[in-house]
């Protein structure tokens, strides 16, 4: 991670002329945002599609919940010492641009996997939790409500730890059911659902 | 290719065109001639609305009628022959997910709406499809639930529907194609529509999702032609606070802390703004009083009432509007300062009912989330009786705390968004139940901009069973006539009529008829998918048909589909 932190803010202090990336192939629509879609690329692998478990699948997840999630870096809302320099002079109209820009790409396939006690376990939090009535049946979400489903596991147990111990506060509902899970819960919810 | 292939592609060609001519036309001799006692069999007029009570061949309401009764009087299909109930047809929409949708049926043509607002005409005797709209929605969509749609409603030569991301819509009802659409509120901020409209005098009424996401509820009327809004009525009022009531409806102490709540109001002002009181279902309407009833859901945020001081007014009540202004005119309150969603969802029913002095009065039946079924003067709104609990009640109103306090019923309700019947022959309201243990969690939680406010978290008892009831209540006395117990939760809906029988689903598939006088269970059928969605009946071509949508529910997770089922009786 401090190699991705070092490489990303080489890329923001030398505008991109450092790193080359793959051709990001925007088009004229996002061209006012090329350059920081380029940044965003160096975390989140080519098109958004991350293939580091600590960062998230960009590509592909839904538009509002990305713009969203800009938004509260930016207020200060979701603090992350990587996001935060990132998202601090950009606009309304940038955010957008760039989170429509990952909502168009295609989600990668993840080939991850969750054996039969994992997946009981998770089944039993999700059940107590009504998990579904938000994310949906295939974990797909719709609009501000995120794609769990094949995201990387280490990333989905983190975020949930982190909605737990309110080091991550921008959706406190979240925070308040997930408090009431066992950390082990949390993981075995995070491999299952990384594997639908 | 061959000669002969040639013509045979011109062979099927020729066949293909004369169906389809055949079927077209078929379908236009039943949209004039389907009949209809009333009215120029064209469009849907004031007329046929106000007499949908009494109409054995359409289903013109969401809820059979404007006192929202869902008796169908038609008797055809009946308790001595019932069990020769067969499939008719099925017809599957491009949607798989919740169906929540009440079938309305006009002239021969059949509305369907499925979950994200497709909506599909059908020919109600073949269950061919004649159009299918895609609503064009947002980006941004806000809701609790799923994303479903409880029906269109059909007026002059228009269907409207409410979407996910807070418009109503105005459909051709010949072709689908899109009239109008008009901005309702704001989703960013939490506002959606799941219920379908109703439309009444030249207006469309509709309310608002919400009461999870600390909006401020609303029911709002619309001109039918243009779009253009006539009034709206906040069911949060300005002065929000009440009379500081401490005992529920049905009397029990609901542990209010009024000093700690006195003095959250001296620093922090009426929290109206963002009290919630969601709108989740349609309106019953008296056209001699000009009288619009409908009950308001449950203040923001659900489980965290320190914030919200107050009796929360007029959340978790039933209210009363006149139907041309939307000026207030009564309300009742079921739970003030509600600190567990058991709020007033299920649609409320006119009917004459009879009083504490043995006089018949006109009133209003309600089925709260607490499991009772209550009984109201329709003249002022005021309590009659409540009935008795239709399911388990424990440790109510047990105030929620951080690691959590079991309660039931559980914060789905003893009965949810799910529509009750009456059958005002025998004086019974039919509801259908949930028995779901859950614990009640609270959290201090400022309010977050649009996004899910609950204060806290319900949380289902895994290890401890589920089930559910169907219970047919006497509502001139309180009493329950009889009761079945099922399998799982109840979600969805249910139909009484003329034959004396009642319908409904349940999330395992099963749809069923029970005697409406014992609770005999005389009919069955299993679908493909949870059957959740309200049942609805009608007449073309000299049978009565039951129909239903089986796609399961999204908020209980039942086996999800995407199939409208249409029943006739066999040989």
């Amino acid at each position: 991670m401090i190699g991705r932190l070092l490489n990303f803010i080489l890329f923001v202090t030398f505008a991109g002329a450092t790193i080359t990336l793959a051709d990001t192939n925007t088009g004229d629509e996002y061209a006012p945002v090329a350059d920081l879609l380029k940044s965003c690329q160096v975390c989140h692998g080519d098109q958004g599609a991350s293939t580091e478990q600590q960062y998230p699948i960009l590509a592909g997840q839904e538009f509002y919940y990305l713009y969203v999630q800009l938004k509260d870096f930016k207020s200060g809302l979701r603090a992350n010492p990587i996001m935060d320099p990132v998202v601090s002079a950009l606009d309304k109209d940038q955010m957008q641009l760039i989170a429509k820009y990952f909502s168009e790409q295609v989600w990668p396939d993840t080939e991850y996997a969750s054996d039969d006690q994992v997946t009981r376990s998770a089944i039993t939090v999700i059940t107590a939790g009504q998990c579904i009535a938000c994310h949906l049946g295939k974990f797909d979400g719709d609009s501000r409500v995120p794609r769990l489903a094949g995201q990387h596991p280490e990333y989905l147990a983190k975020t949930m730890l982190d909605f737990k111990s309110k080091s991550r506060q921008n959706s406190p509902a979240k925070g308040s059911l997930l408090a009431s899970f066992a950390d082990q819960e949390l993981i075995n919810v995070a491999q299952y659902l990384s594997s639908l | 290719m061959g000669n002969k292939r040639i013509n045979n592609l011109f062979l099927n060609l020729f066949v293909g065109w004369c169906i389809a001519l055949f079927s077209i036309s078929s379908v236009q001799s039943q949209e004039v001639g389907g009949g209809t006692l009333y009215g120029d069999m064209l469009t849907v007029t004031q007329d046929m609305l106000d007499r949908a009570a009494s109409d054995s061949n359409n289903f013109l309401h969401t809820n059979g009628n404007y006192k929202q009764t869902r008796y169908y009087p038609a008797r055809q299909i009946n308790v001595g022959n019932v069990d020769r109930l067969q499939r008719a047809w099925t017809f599957e929409t491009e949607v798989v997910e919740s169906l929540e949708t009440t079938p309305i049926i006009v002239n021969g043509v059949m509305y369907v709406t499925t979950s994200f607002n497709h909506v599909y005409a059908l020919n109600a005797e073949t269950g061919q499809e004649i159009w299918h709209y895609k609503h064009d929605m947002g980006p941004i969509t806000t809701y609790c639930c799923g994303p479903n749609n409880r029906g269109v409603f059909p007026y002059g030569d228009k269907v409207y529907m409410g979407t996910l991301d807070a418009k109503l819509v105005a459909l051709d009802a010949k072709t689908g194609r899109l009239a109008w659409a008009t901005q309702i509120a704001d989703p960013e901020l939490g506002y959606s529509e799941t219920m379908a409209p109703t439309a009444v005098d030249g207006k469309i009424l509709i309310g608002t999702n919400g009461g999870e996401y600390g909006i401020r509820g609303f029911v709002k009327a619309y001109d039918a032609d243009t779009g253009k809004e006539l009034w709206t009525f906040h069911t949060t009022a300005e002065n929000s606070v009440g009379v500081w009531a401490t005992k529920d409806a049905t009397g029990r102490d609901m542990l209010r802390d009024i000093r700690a709540e006195k003095a959250a109001l001296k620093k922090l002002g009426d929290p109206y703004k963002t009290l919630g009181g969601g709108v989740w279902q349609n309106m019953a309407i008296d056209r001699e009083t000009n009288t619009v009833y409908f009950v308001a859901g449950n203040p923001s945020p659900d489980l965290y009432g320190a914030i919200r001081p107050g009796d929360n007014l007029y959340t978790n009540s039933l209210v009363a509007v006149d139907l041309s202004t939307g000026k207030y005119k009564c309300h009742f309150q079921y739970i003030a300062h509600d600190v567990w969603d058991l709020d007033a969802v299920s649609p409320p029913i006119l009917t004459t009912v009879v009083d504490d002095r043995g006089n018949e009065v006109k009133g209003v039946l309600h089925a709260g989330k607490t499991g009772y079924v209550y009984v109201h003067r329709a003249k002022d709104c005021s309590l009659i009786r409540f009935s008795e609990p239709m399911v388990v009640q424990e440790n109510r109103w047990v105030l929620p705390t951080p690691e959590g306090e079991r309660m039931l019923p559980g914060a789905n309700g003893g009965v949810e968004w799910s529509p009750m019947a009456i059958d005002p022959n025998l004086g019974l309201a039919y509801a259908i139940n949930l028995h779901q243990p859950m614990t009640y969690h609270v959290e201090a939680t400022p309010y977050p901009g649009g996004k899910l406010w609950l204060g806290g978290a319900f949380k289902v008892i895994a290890e401890e069973q589920q089930w559910g009831n169907i219970t047919a209540v006497d509502y001139n006395t309180g009493k329950i006539k009889w009761k079945v117990k099922t399998e799982q939760p109840m979600i969805g809906g249910i139909l009484a009529t003329g034959g004396g029988l009642v319908f409904t689903g349940e999330g395992n598939g099963w749809f069923r008829a029970f005697d409406s006088k014992t609770g005999e269970l005389l009919w069955q059928y299993k679908a493909n998918a949870g059957v959740n969605a309200p049942p609805a009946s009608y007449n073309v071509g000299g049978n009565q048909y039951i129909v239903v949508g089986a796609g399961g529910n999204v908020q209980l997770d039942y086996k999800r589909g995407n199939e409208i089922i249409a029943f006739k009786l066999g040989r």
